[in-house]
């Protein structure tokens, strides 16, 4: 499994370095896209599991979800701080600067300041089942708040991002290869993840 | 409240575990209406942590609590509106008097209590002249005495008390035991965690913890 | 038993009372908080002199101090109850509900009462005009309800937790981003005497409406273990 996983990874690695042609007007730099796209996929994707599986804690009172609803979100953090770092060097290598507060860079800031805070407070509280309890009903506090920032931060902040790959008019502007290329990526990013996942949530299993 | 008092508390294979120490397990008892069940055993054998597991502020590790009312099991909300606590992690607001104290919670219950009633509670436990100065000019023993007229106002169903007795003199002890016998007369369910041995002859059954 | 929806309102009535009395007697919070926004106003206008900032600058300000002011007191109401010990009572004699919302109106009219004040030395400070008025108070009173509903919840977690306050800011910030974000533009839309869009008001009313139902939801689980 782990063996299939590597080299599938090195095989999106070469493909992104020897088989995608540079992209007009951004050259070489579009392989960052190749990373970027992938580990922020993974950091909202985490998200959405580690709410996920709050709720499931809420309802069971089962400390297994907790568990799982921690990993995913120490995961997460992590993935979101790569996400937020490879999307800076992007905007420096294209638009000339670091940090503009562009919509996206926006929401993955604020996306980095929830599981921050929810980690900070999971380490803040000691009795097991009160942390579970209280970091559960943040976590679901805090997804409630993704859809209306995803209304109000388009108004408030001009976007430079590029569009989704998707675009409104429902039409792909890539080249197949790239678009195959950028799925087996999203696929590698998201297996690494939840190998990553299983292997923490074992271990936590095994010292409780 | 005071109609039809039919309140009965099921332990159910109750265990609870904190850390590595099981405080205790296989607790299986049934208290019924005017009946009064003894929580007895050395310091930190846990009898608090049973009492507050009764109460609802904390879950056995396994097994359940049930509590039955006129035949219907109770959720937490409801078995948490038909019980009287007192105990020493029971504390009051320091700055409102004691009278302010009792008609606070008998409101935030939905209670109707006069100021009538609340001299009359005070008077019961002694503190009829107090009852308007500031809970934080009170001493230990009257604070207990407080709750005691705290939990007559709240009409409970279901009496938890954690050494009632204690912090009290001769005479306020004489007062708790009164207090108990009355309340047992009226077909409340007590629940009583104890080292005194006196209070434990109310009991009807007993649990030792070790 | 008394049933609970009647009984729902005499307990949200009961919790603010109880509040506001033991309050007037203490007078700590709210005195606490009303120093904390006259030096923040008053550092900010010392330090710029009298150059006048521009109309977004002041609007962030306004809503920057507001909500720091709301961090530094609004957390009272359930930290206080935890550290005197009184929340084991509150807990036995008082439903969820009642105890949540109960501490919500307090908040917030601690909160309004706060911008009360803030806003005619914001005036005189930094040099403002406003020439809508009516819809300036809407905001406010919208603004000032989102702090609070955001802060009560997030005070009741950060109670049981170890170095409350500044917790509290972390915790209560992302939650109340949207509704600050709202805040901050159609302020910046009223300093500059332009209409804000009905959607605006709209949005933080809705926000506010889904904050409070979910807090609401979830306040239960931290309330009954």
């Amino acid at each position: 499994m782990k063996l299939a996983l590597g080299l599938w990874i090195m095989g999106v690695v070469y493909a992104v370095f020897y088989m995608v042609p540079p992209v007009e007007g951004l050259g070489d730099l579009v392989r960052i896209a190749f990373f970027h796209i992938p580990v922020a996929w993974v950091s909202v994707l985490a998200f959405l599991l580690s709410a996920g599986w709050s709720l499931q804690y809420l309802r069971t009172r089962d400390i297994r979800y907790d568990l799982k609803s921690s990993a995913a979100a120490s995961l997460g953090l992590l993935f979101c701080l790569l996400a937020t770092i490879s999307g800076a060097v992007f905007a420096k290598l294209t638009w000339g600067a670091y940090w503009n507060w562009d919509p996206r860079q926006t929401t993955i800031f604020i996306l980095l300041l929830i599981y921050g805070a929810y980690l900070v407070l999971r380490t803040s509280i000691l009795d097991k089942e009160e942390r579970a309890k209280i970091s559960a009903v943040y976590a679901l506090l805090s997804f409630l708040t993704v859809p209306f920032l995803v209304f109000i931060i388009p108004r408030f902040y001009f976007s430079l991002h590029p569009e989704p790959v998707i675009n409104s008019a429902g039409k792909l502007e890539m080249d197949a290869i790239v678009l195959y290329v950028l799925l087996a990526a999203v696929g590698a990013c998201t297996a690494l993840f939840w190998q990553c996942f299983s292997y923490i949530v074992q271990n936590k299993q095994e010292s409780a | 409240m005071a109609m039809g008092k039919n309140l009965s508390v099921q332990l159910l294979d109750v265990r609870k575990k904190i850390g590595t120490r099981v405080l205790f397990e296989k607790l299986n008892i049934v208290v019924n209406p005017g009946e009064c069940l003894a929580i007895t055993g050395p310091n930190g054998s846990g009898k608090s942590t049973l009492l507050k597991i009764i109460a609802g502020l904390g879950q056995p590790t396994t097994g359940a609590v049930q509590v039955w009312y006129n035949g219907k099991q109770l959720d937490l909300e409801e078995r948490r509106a038909c019980l009287g606590l007192i105990s020493p992690e029971i504390i009051l607001y320091t700055d409102l008097t004691g009278s302010e104290n009792i008609l606070f919670f008998t409101r935030l219950r939905g209670l109707r209590c006069s100021q009538d009633q609340i001299e009359e509670y005070c008077k019961t436990v002694g503190l009829a002249i107090y009852k308007d100065q500031l809970v934080h000019t009170y001493s230990t023993g009257m604070r207990q005495r407080l709750k005691f007229a705290l939990m007559l106002a709240m009409q409970p169903v279901l009496w938890l008390l954690d050494e009632p007795s204690s912090n009290l003199d001769a005479d306020g002890k004489m007062l708790v035991a009164q207090i108990i016998s009355n309340g047992l007369a009226q077909k409340a369910t007590v629940i009583i965690a104890t080292n005194e041995p006196w209070e434990a002859e109310y009991a009807d059954c007993k649990i030792e913890l070790v | 038993m008394p049933t609970a929806k009647s009984s729902l309102f005499n307990g949200i009535w009961a919790i603010f009372i109880k509040d506001g009395l033991c309050e007037f007697r203490t007078r700590y919070a709210v005195s606490a908080l009303f120093m904390f926004a006259l030096i923040s106003l008053a550092s900010i206008s010392m330090s710029i002199g009298i150059v006048s900032l521009p109309v977004e600058l002041t609007a962030a300000l306004l809503w920057v101090i507001l909500f720091f002011c709301a961090m530094a007191g609004l957390s009272r109401v359930f930290v206080q109850e935890q550290e005197s010990g009184t929340i084991v009572a509150l807990q036995i004699y008082g439903s969820g509900q009642a105890v949540l919302f109960g501490k919500l109106l307090f908040n917030v009219i601690v909160l309004l009462s706060l911008t009360l004040l803030v806003i005619p030395l914001f005036i005189i400070f930094l040099n403002v005009d406003i020439y809508r008025w009516p819809i300036f108070i809407v905001i406010l009173i919208m603004g000032d309800i989102g702090i609070a509903a955001a802060s009560t919840i997030t005070a009741a977690m950060v109670a049981k937790s170890q170095g409350k306050n500044a917790l509290f800011t972390v915790l209560t910030f992302p939650i109340l981003l949207p509704q600050f974000l709202g805040s901050i533009s159609a302020t910046t839309k009223i300093l500059a005497n332009i209409e804000p869009n009905a959607s605006e008001i709209v949005f933080m009313a809705g926000y506010n409406v889904v904050l409070m139902i979910a807090s609401s939801i979830l306040f239960d689980y931290l309330w009954y273990d």
